[in-house]
């Protein structure tokens, strides 16, 4: 999948989750960006990612993600 | 050995930078920070040191075949051997006497309970072992192929004993290059003084008032409770904070850059808050190798938030109130999870600031108590259904006699020192004085310290024991 299809569709989870629908994120969106993107918000930022693309991210790629590009990079492997 | 005693100050420490200075060659220092470690750890553990040892040769060892093996079955087992290996010490040797007394109790039993005593520091370093064990298995890091340069990681003396829990991949670079800047040098001194200043003048000061209320809470009254368990909290702050600011700053003499570990956790307006101020390389430790565990299914962000703050519990220590501690937090930030921030925000920031603190607060009670009795006693005490009364004649001589002390302590709750910097930063003249004025507040405060110490018994620090 390409970096412009994902984008559009994973800015939709992330105005869901947050509950923010001035939210736009790039690729260079991190945890800092968003206020409320906490430990326990990237759970349920994750198992909604997880529902909209149909993959399952490992652990070690929970854990390591550091911007929303790592993210889109995962979808682009193995999303659909 | 303790940061907080003469000898550390003005025979170990000098000399060992005087060594370290003459060392030639990132190398050379590597073997003389090694050698000061061992000496320092050996001081107060000279049995526990070979356990240590063990431990550090186990996961180097782990560790090659992690990356000798990567991906295929000898890279889960070496990771699989190296984590049961670091957990089973840990269990061993700091929570077999607390397993069998309470099967003993459950069951009737009489299995005998062996007397361990805690090699010291052994939580902290046990960590260590673990994040670099899975960072290897996730390739984050590469295994690291010399076993004097791993053994520099896992043993440097600044934060051997109580954290912060360093990671391997913070400092993997700095390991065999590093610069170190005469701003490194002072810097470091500086914050070196203002840890020792923050243990000595503060949290030992503190901790007389909370023994003499918290200690004697059979004879406290419902004020007296109260102001030893604040007394408590800050002592804690100040005793914990402090060890991490010497820890910090020895590295950055050395040419380390220690992640902090406190972020002024007082300032906090929540307690989803306080936990991202306070013991920070802890919190980011379980978050990352814990938080994510996928065991729990659909219901992962609350089975990973139990499994948290149960295992915090734990961490601190072998007994039943750090358990309660650790879910009593897990508890409100549920209920803060619950409310959620868009929520929380619309509460006016003075009464999030009093809840926090409250439960703060009492959550320190509960840490300070490892007898459950007396935690019972300083509960009805504390809300009003104990036997002595609101206020007495020793709650206000004490107050009066300590009021310099308990307003010092308040104040440097406040981000004092970062709120000036931000102010003279912006002009070079202010940022030249602010500079010089910093290196003689810190001579100062090692003075007093340093006369201080000459004839007092100081404890060792508090996290000594986790």
């Amino acid at each position: 999948m390409k970096t412009n299809e994902i984008i559009p569709r994973l800015n939709e989870v992330f105005r869901d989750v947050f509950g923010d629908s001035s939210i736009s994120v790039t690729e260079k969106t991190t945890a800092d960006d968003i206020e409320d993107w906490d430990s326990l918000a990237h759970i349920s930022l994750v198992a909604a990612v997880e529902a909209e693309f149909g993959l399952r991210f490992k652990m070690r790629e929970v854990s390591a993600m550091k911007n929303v590009g790592d993210m889109i990079n995962l979808i682009a492997e193995r999303g659909r | 050995m303790v940061f907080s005693r003469l000898f550390f100050i003005y025979i170990f420490l000098p000399v060992c930078l005087l060594c370290y200075a003459l060392a030639r060659g990132t190398k050379h220092k590597n073997t003389v920070l090694i050698i000061f470690s061992l000496i320092f750890y050996a001081w107060g553990e000279p049995v526990y040191i070979f356990l240590m040892l063990a431990t550090a040769a186990v996961n180097y060892t782990a560790a090659l075949f992690i990356g000798k093996y990567q991906g295929k079955v000898g890279d889960t087992a070496a990771t699989i051997t190296a984590v049961v290996y670091d957990l089973l010490m840990l269990g061993v040797f700091k929570y077999s006497g607390f397993i069998l007394e309470n099967i003993n109790a459950l069951f009737s039993s009489s299995l005998p309970v062996p007397d361990i005593r805690l090699p010291i520091g052994i939580s902290f370093y046990t960590f260590q072992t673990i994040s670099y064990i899975i960072d290897c298995h996730w390739e984050k890091v590469k295994p690291q192929r010399s076993f004097k340069d791993f053994l520099l990681f896992l043993t440097l003396f600044p934060q051997l004993i109580a954290g912060p829990i360093v990671r391997y991949s913070s400092i993997e670079k700095e390991i065999n290059e590093r610069t170190i800047s005469m701003s490194d040098v002072s810097y470091g001194l500086n914050r070196v003084a203002l840890g020792l200043a923050k243990k000595v003048l503060l949290a030992d000061q503190l901790s007389l008032i909370a023994e003499s209320f918290l200690g004697n809470i059979g004879g406290s009254t419902m004020l007296g409770a109260w102001y030893g368990a604040i007394a408590y909290a800050m002592q804690i702050y100040f005793d914990f904070s402090g060890y991490s600011d010497i820890a910090i700053g020895l590295g950055r003499v050395f040419g380390f850059h220690f992640d902090e570990n406190f972020d002024h956790p007082f300032m906090c307006r929540d307690i989803t808050e306080f936990w991202q101020r306070w013991h920070i390389s802890l919190g980011t430790f379980f978050r990352d190798y814990l938080l994510y565990v996928p065991i729990f299914g659909k219901r992962r962000k609350y089975g990973g938030l139990f499994l948290v703050w149960l295992c915090t519990g734990i961490w601190h220590g072998a007994n039943w109130n750090y358990i309660i501690w650790g879910l009593y937090y897990g508890l409100f930030i549920f209920i803060e999870l619950l409310i959620g921030k868009k929520k929380m925000k619309v509460i006016p920031v003075f009464i999030r600031h009093i809840y926090s603190k409250f439960i703060i607060i009492i959550g320190f009670a509960i840490f300070y108590f490892e007898d459950l009795g007396k935690l019972g006693t300083f509960f009805k005490t504390a809300f009003g259904f104990g036997k002595n009364g609101f206020i007495a004649v020793q709650d206000k001589i004490s107050f009066v006699n300590n009021i310099f002390l308990i307003a010092a302590a308040v104040i440097c709750c406040f981000p004092l020192i970062r709120s000036i910097k931000d102010i003279t930063d912006r002009r070079f003249a202010a940022k030249a004085t602010m500079s010089s004025a910093a290196a003689v507040v810190s001579a100062l405060l090692l003075v007093i310290t340093s006369i201080i110490l000459v004839d007092a018994t100081t404890s060792p620090f508090l996290y000594y024991q986790f």
